[in-house]
């Protein structure tokens, strides 16, 4: 079948290509960002967290597999739940993702904020504490405006570049991803050869008090660091023989991923411990580097810049790549009807789906004041419930349209889908029971998101209940003309 | 609603399939139903429709193509009584739905009493086939519009406008130059109107004899 037309966007990614865009996603601002947090929860488990959230996703990653094989749409996760479920679920999937991605880019903002300061300390630029490892708490507290004015401009500097051009998504992306995962192979080098490494560090596993279940609320917190699937089916049309590449780099993207964070938090909770990870917060990974990372060599200076540079930049690429992810939801809901249109239009001089990403850009800005912890969490939710819905789309397609192509198919039918489910729903109720003890504000501000959905949805109903008869008048004036 | 129609095609032949991707091209939301199983691969390869295995005139495989939501379903199989049994079905099952039928001889006129359009892929590749062998400077390219004519026009050797750029010709209210350079490019206003070159333009018929005496001399 070779027809002189070629699909739109040029098929120019190979395996490779769209193996590291998942990649890219998940490995980078997650890892960086979310290593502190989780140890500060679940202590030298943190390693079984991201073991386990790894599992956990790989259910809902067959369940993309599937679909984006059969189903021809770049959307990601929205263009495979509009095409079977009705206007309403399909609209609250959309509405949630949007969200989901927005916060994480509000998340990757907030690391990357702490992390840039941590770099211009190794240099001296900043106000500089005498020990590295010791710092962040009293620096970051003292800094907090400054950080939070950095995670904002950075949003807005990656936002205007956006809206106006759209340089700035090209598939410069593999380019980026091995840079980051070089950046972290040297860090997991280092840190195994380091004296600091020690295994004592894991010896209690799991910390005293909270136990094993402490787990559960961690995996929550750190979910969102395994959500780079979506973003390799968001860019499906411009793979070269997707029915088998699609699914192939979503398993090869998160194996890799589960065996770069593994070693990462391994070395991390080895050299630094717990403890010491947890207090560094957002900037873990970057102050267990500049720990043992060989200082005196030359331009860099300290071994551990690398690292910190890592982190700057992998927080950077992921917030540029989520505020294209966020503005492409935005766009097809627009498109789909299902926001406002204009949100579907591209801008006439600009060529970038202009509104969708300056509402996106709104949402991110406001929630950039979030504590980073809100963010991940809030985040993290959404994407759980996002994928619930992916895992139910999966099996409504099989019992609705069996007799769909589907060139790849879901081994051990329907085990996965519904194993995938249930485990999301357990993640999403530990998250929702731990937000409600620890963090109102998020869980308000989730609620408040639906609710405000709920009112656009049944707005929008209004404003399109006129207009779809104005269509139908035209389309049948058109039917007139051509006979 | 939107600018994207849910457009269904039944059969994945040559006809259907470039069908499917002319329209997916243009950001339409294309479903395929095909019979024959290695059609069916070769389709899923091109990445261009969600694809159905099945008999289109089975009604539980168009209902899986989702007819419910379809904006238009268009038969385009070689047998021109399958295509017309698709048609009545799709219309039964979703009244508003606008169907097309590919048809294979004149006498489908009068299908046009039980479907929306009919259309004759032989007759439209015979049009062709004449204005290439014809040759001629200036061809009608498509009826598509109320009255406007879509020609290509060769730009004769010594015609006024021949070798000027398009800024230094004034041509009449109503005329569009379209395409540059054999149909390489949109033409720009310093797009040179070379003598021997056709060019794709656009008029309306009462200003239609000046652009020819501007471009054939």
């Amino acid at each position: 079948m070779s027809g002189s037309q070629t699909r739109s966007p040029d098929a120019e990614l190979g395996l490779l290509d769209a193996t590291m865009i998942g990649m890219g996603a998940m490995i980078g601002a997650g890892i960086f960002v979310l290593t502190g947090l989780a140890a500060e929860i679940a202590g030298p488990a943190a390693i079984v967290v991201f073991a386990l959230n790894g599992v956990v996703t790989a259910f809902t990653g067959l369940s993309y597999a599937e679909l984006a094989a059969s189903i021809p749409k770049s959307g990601g996760g929205y263009a495979f739940v509009r095409e079977i479920f009705d206007d309403l679920s399909s609209f609250i999937m959309g509405w949630m993702l949007w969200f989901a991605y927005m916060i994480a880019g509000a998340l990757y903002a907030l690391g990357f904020a702490p992390n840039f300061l941590e770099l211009l300390h190794v240099y001296g630029l900043v106000p500089p504490p005498e020990q590295v490892g010791a710092i962040a708490v009293p620096v970051v507290d003292a800094a907090v405006p400054i950080a939070f004015l950095l995670a904002f401009v950075a949003v807005l500097g990656l936002v205007a570049l956006n809206a106006v051009s759209t340089a700035a998504s090209g598939s410069a992306e593999t380019v980026f991803t091995v840079v980051k995962v070089c950046i972290l192979v040297v860090f997991v080098g280092f840190g195994f050869a380091s004296p600091m490494f020690s295994g004592a560090e894991f010896q209690p596993l799991f910390p005293d008090g909270n136990g094993a279940a402490a787990v559960l609320p961690a995996m929550g917190l750190t979910f969102i660091a395994f959500e780079g699937y979506d973003l390799i089916t968001t860019v499906t049309e411009e793979v070269e023989n997707p029915r088998e590449n699609i699914p192939k780099a979503i398993f090869f993207s998160l194996a890799a991923t589960v065996v770069v964070y593994l070693a990462v938090v391994t070395v991390a909770v080895g050299t630094l411990g717990a403890a010491g990870l947890a207090d560094a917060g957002e900037a873990g990974i970057a102050t267990a580097a500049t720990s043992f990372m060989p200082t005196g060599l030359p331009i860099i200076q300290n071994g551990g810049a690398l690292i910190v540079f890592g982190a700057v930049f992998s927080t950077l690429t992921a917030l540029n790549a989520v505020v294209i992810a966020s503005s492409r939801v935005a766009f097809s809901m627009g498109r789909e009807g299902q926001l406002l249109p204009s949100f579907g239009q591209i801008h006439h001089r600009y060529g970038t789906p202009f509104v969708a990403i300056l509402a996106s850009a709104v949402v991110m800005l406001g929630s950039v004041a979030l504590p980073t912890q809100s963010a991940g969490n809030m985040s993290s939710l959404f994407f759980l419930l996002s994928f619930i819905i992916v895992n139910i789309a999966v099996i409504r397609l099989r019992r609705e349209r069996p007799n769909m192509n589907r060139p790849y198919t879901v081994p051990f039918y329907p085990a996965p889908p519904l194993i995938g489910i249930a485990l999301n729903l357990i993640l999403t109720a530990v998250l929702v029971e731990y937000l409600l003890r620890t963090d109102p504000l998020a869980l308000g501000l989730s609620a408040g998101w639906i609710g405000l959905g709920g009112v656009a949805y049944v707005g929008l109903n209004r404003l399109r209940t006129p207009s779809t008869g104005d269509t139908a008048a035209v389309d049948t004036e058109e039917d007139t003309n051509d006979q | 609603m939107t600018s994207n129609l849910d457009i269904i095609i039944a059969g994945g032949g040559r006809v259907g399939f470039q069908t499917a991707e002319i329209l997916a091209d243009r950001g339409h939301d294309v479903t395929i139903i095909e019979r024959d199983e290695r059609t069916v691969s070769d389709i899923a390869d091109e990445w261009t429709a969600t694809v159905i295995e099945g008999d289109a005139t089975d009604p539980d495989i168009i209902e899986q193509a989702g007819i419910e939501r379809a904006d238009a379903i268009a038969a385009l199989t070689g047998v021109s009584g399958l295509n017309l049994a698709v048609c009545l079905a799709a219309a039964e099952l979703a009244p508003d739905i606008r169907t097309v039928a590919r048809i294979d001889s004149a006498v489908g006129d009068a299908y046009t009493r039980f479907v929306d359009a009919v259309l004759y892929p032989e007759r439209a590749g015979a049009r062709l086939a004449a204005n290439e062998i014809l040759g001629s400077d200036v061809q009608t390219l498509a009826d598509v519009t109320g009255t406007l004519d879509i020609m290509l026009v060769r730009v004769a050797e010594g015609a006024p406008a021949a070798g000027k750029q398009l800024t230094d010709v004034r041509f009449p209210a109503g005329t569009l130059i379209v395409s540059d350079d054999d149909g390489q490019r949109i033409a720009r206003s310093d797009t040179t109107l070379s003598p021997g070159r056709r060019y794709v333009v656009a008029v309306e018929p009462d200003v239609a004899e000046e652009v020819m005496n501007l471009m054939r001399g």
